[in-house]
């Protein structure tokens, strides 16, 4: 039972990074319909950043917003000078995601030119340990935990309440009509692009933080385990993806316990497999995998 | 350039051959984004291996793996063909029965990183990380695996498994079940109005391209005798789907000339760069690197600039149809 607690334990750390990363990687695919593959990368690239300013001294929460800075310019960047000449062109899905798993491998290989293969790890002031029964918390892992709360409401108040919010739904509904109703469609996409970046740079430095250690090719791992929080939760939906990587984050972590933590991502595609095979549309969705291409 | 490199450069031009031609079937004819291409390589790969090894506890037990059953060739080579055709069934009946085209996409990246972590964690299955080794090649018993004699016979092995591949492959594109795959590419639904099942199409071409998948493993997995996770990493795909987009998607000629230009042409050019270049010596990392930029800059850039790639789709214009600009 204790060792099960200690799971739940990281299993709210876990839901707390998965959930940052997915909503930023479906609110891409949902308002631009764009299916980035270089996500993990991006915040693989985010993760160093940090990394690089935590070497200097400065805390890991002052990195953070470095690490957002950095992935909001560079996912702008990506969707500016690559996906979106790209979709103007007129490029179908298929070549939109082969463009995007290219231009991961190239974002992996400038950064493993850069800094090797070797691991990295963050210097970070846990603080006072919270214990209750099996669970022990740090303070930097409570902080985790309460920066993904403020940034999923965040996000929520920016959806629901502000104009921003309602341009970015009525672009993912139809971006044509949108246009058509006087919203700056062009606009509403680059801010998109800022937004999710900078979550996926967030995610990137929390994702590191929650791992002993992180290397180039992490990337691929944390991708993984962010497609299958948003398709389970239905993509492009970002509460869908809030409820995806609660599931993911939780199981993932309690069979980690029960099986063997080398196991992790494989419980996650096992999910990811039963929610093709029973539910391809996904938790939430109104449009997903079984709509039609376009 | 003495025989042995000619040997080794003439099958790995067959293996990528056979690999291209592949998945030039799937994605090319098809439309199938096989992202986990190089998972049905090495089941072959594997299968062939563990076929033609003995059981593991005969060399000390320095490695572990199942079977070991040392069987004499062809077996280990066909084996690893129906290995790659059976792989397919499973995977297809989930991928490719209702998702949209991009979710298969993902869906088949995933599979292709998940199952490599899988073999990589479960040393017991096929020893794990470190791999195998001393895979012993078709009549390596009869014949010492590194005379000459040798090279040639495996070269010998090797070319009529290509020819056979390319004629399947030609017989394929211009039969009317190849007509049927472009149609269904082209346009699914209209397809499907037409009486084309796209399931079974999809179904019938995906197993196709596993066995040959499959195939391409077992010959590469005689000839080098080792075999490892770090063989198949996702990655190794999309240098097949940068050759198969440089040649020209759908046209078999397109697809061996990109075989030739980019993994062969690639790791051609390596082996040129001097280790050191006036004196300074370049990084370790940076030729791999750049290398991997490389093919995706080269992706991008033929997408971009002639997605048709080198050798561009025949036209097929039948008679009595009218003759205009493709919309």
């Amino acid at each position: 039972m204790e060792l099960y607690l200690a799971a739940l334990g990281f299993g709210l750390i876990s839901v707390s990074v998965i959930a940052v990363a997915a909503v930023g990687f479906t609110m891409q695919f949902g308002i631009t319909n764009m299916i980035n593959l270089a996500y993990g990368e991006v915040m693989i690239v985010c993760a160093y950043v940090a990394y690089f300013f935590n070497q200097k001294g400065v805390s890991v929460w002052a990195a953070l917003l470095a690490a957002a800075l950095a992935g909001a310019v560079l996912s702008f960047l990506l969707n500016r000078l690559l996906y979106s000449p790209f979709q103007r062109k007129g490029t179908n899905l298929i070549g939109m995601v082969i463009i995007s798993l290219a231009a991961s491998l190239m974002l992996a290989n400038v950064l493993l030119a850069i800094v090797g293969y070797g691991s990295a790890a963050y210097e970070v002031d846990q603080g006072f340990l919270l214990r209750w029964n099996g669970l022990v918390l740090t303070a930097a892992q409570i902080a985790v935990i309460g920066v993904a709360v403020v940034l999923m409401l965040a996000i929520h108040a920016l959806l629901r309440y502000t104009r921003l919010g309602k341009a970015m739904r009525a672009t993912a509904a139809n971006p044509t009509l949108a246009r058509n109703c006087g919203i700056p469609t062009q606009r509403v996409i680059d801010l998109v692009w800022l937004i999710t970046g900078a979550l996926c740079g967030v995610a990137g430095v929390v994702a590191g933080m929650n791992s002993e250690n992180f290397t180039v090719a992490s990337g691929a791992s944390y991708l993984i385990t962010i497609i299958a929080a948003a398709v389970l939760g239905g993509a492009g939906q970002p509460y869908g993806a809030m409820i995806g990587a609660l599931v993911i984050g939780i199981v993932t972590e309690l069979s980690a316990a029960a099986i063997a933590p080398e196991y992790k991502e494989v419980v996650a595609f096992a999910i990811l497999v039963l929610v093709m095979v029973l539910r391809p549309q996904g938790l939430l969705a109104k449009r997903g995998a079984l709509a039609a291409a376009g | 350039m003495n025989s042995y490199y000619a040997a080794t450069l003439l099958v790995y031009a067959a293996v990528d051959i056979i690999a291209c031609l592949a998945l030039n079937l799937q994605f090319g004819l098809s439309g199938i984004v096989n992202f986990s291409f190089i998972v049905f390589q090495a089941i072959g790969a594997y299968t062939a291996a563990v076929l033609s090894m003995p059981p593991d506890t005969a060399n000390g037990a320095y490695q572990v793996y199942v079977g070991g059953f040392q069987l004499p060739f062809p077996i280990p080579w066909l084996g690893g063909a129906l290995a790659g055709g059976l792989l397919a069934v499973p995977v297809g009946l989930v991928v490719l029965r209702k998702l949209r085209t991009d979710y298969q996409a993902i869906s088949l990246l995933v599979l292709s990183v998940i199952a490599n972590s899988v073999i990589t964690n479960a040393r017991p299955l096929l020893n794990g990380a470190a791999g195998i080794a001393q895979v012993p090649g078709p009549f390596a018993d009869q014949i010492d695996p590194l005379s000459q004699s040798y090279q040639l016979l495996y070269v010998g092995l090797t070319v009529p498994c290509v020819v056979l591949v390319w004629v399947v492959a030609a017989r394929i594109a211009n039969s009317p079940f190849g007509r049927s795959l472009r149609a269904m590419r082209e346009h699914e639904l209209a397809a499907t109005a037409l009486g084309k099942n796209p399931v079974q199409l999809k179904m019938t071409i995906f197993i196709v391209g596993g066995i040959l998948a499959g195939l391409s493993g077992a010959i590469l997995v005689g000839y080098i005798a080792v075999w490892a996770p770090s063989e198949w990493l996702y990655p190794e795909t999309i240098i097949l789907f940068a050759a198969v987009i440089v040649g020209g998607r759908a046209n078999n000629m397109g697809a061996i000339l990109g075989a030739l230009l980019v993994p062969v042409g690639f790791f051609e050019v390596t082996r040129l760069i001097p280790p050191t270049i006036g004196g300074w010596v370049p990084p370790p990392n940076l030729i791999p690197a750049s290398e991997w930029v490389s093919i995706g800059l080269l992706i991008i850039g033929f997408l971009w600039f002639r997605p048709e790639g080198v050798r561009p789709e025949a036209r097929r214009i039948f008679d009595g149809a009218p003759v205009g600009e493709e919309p």
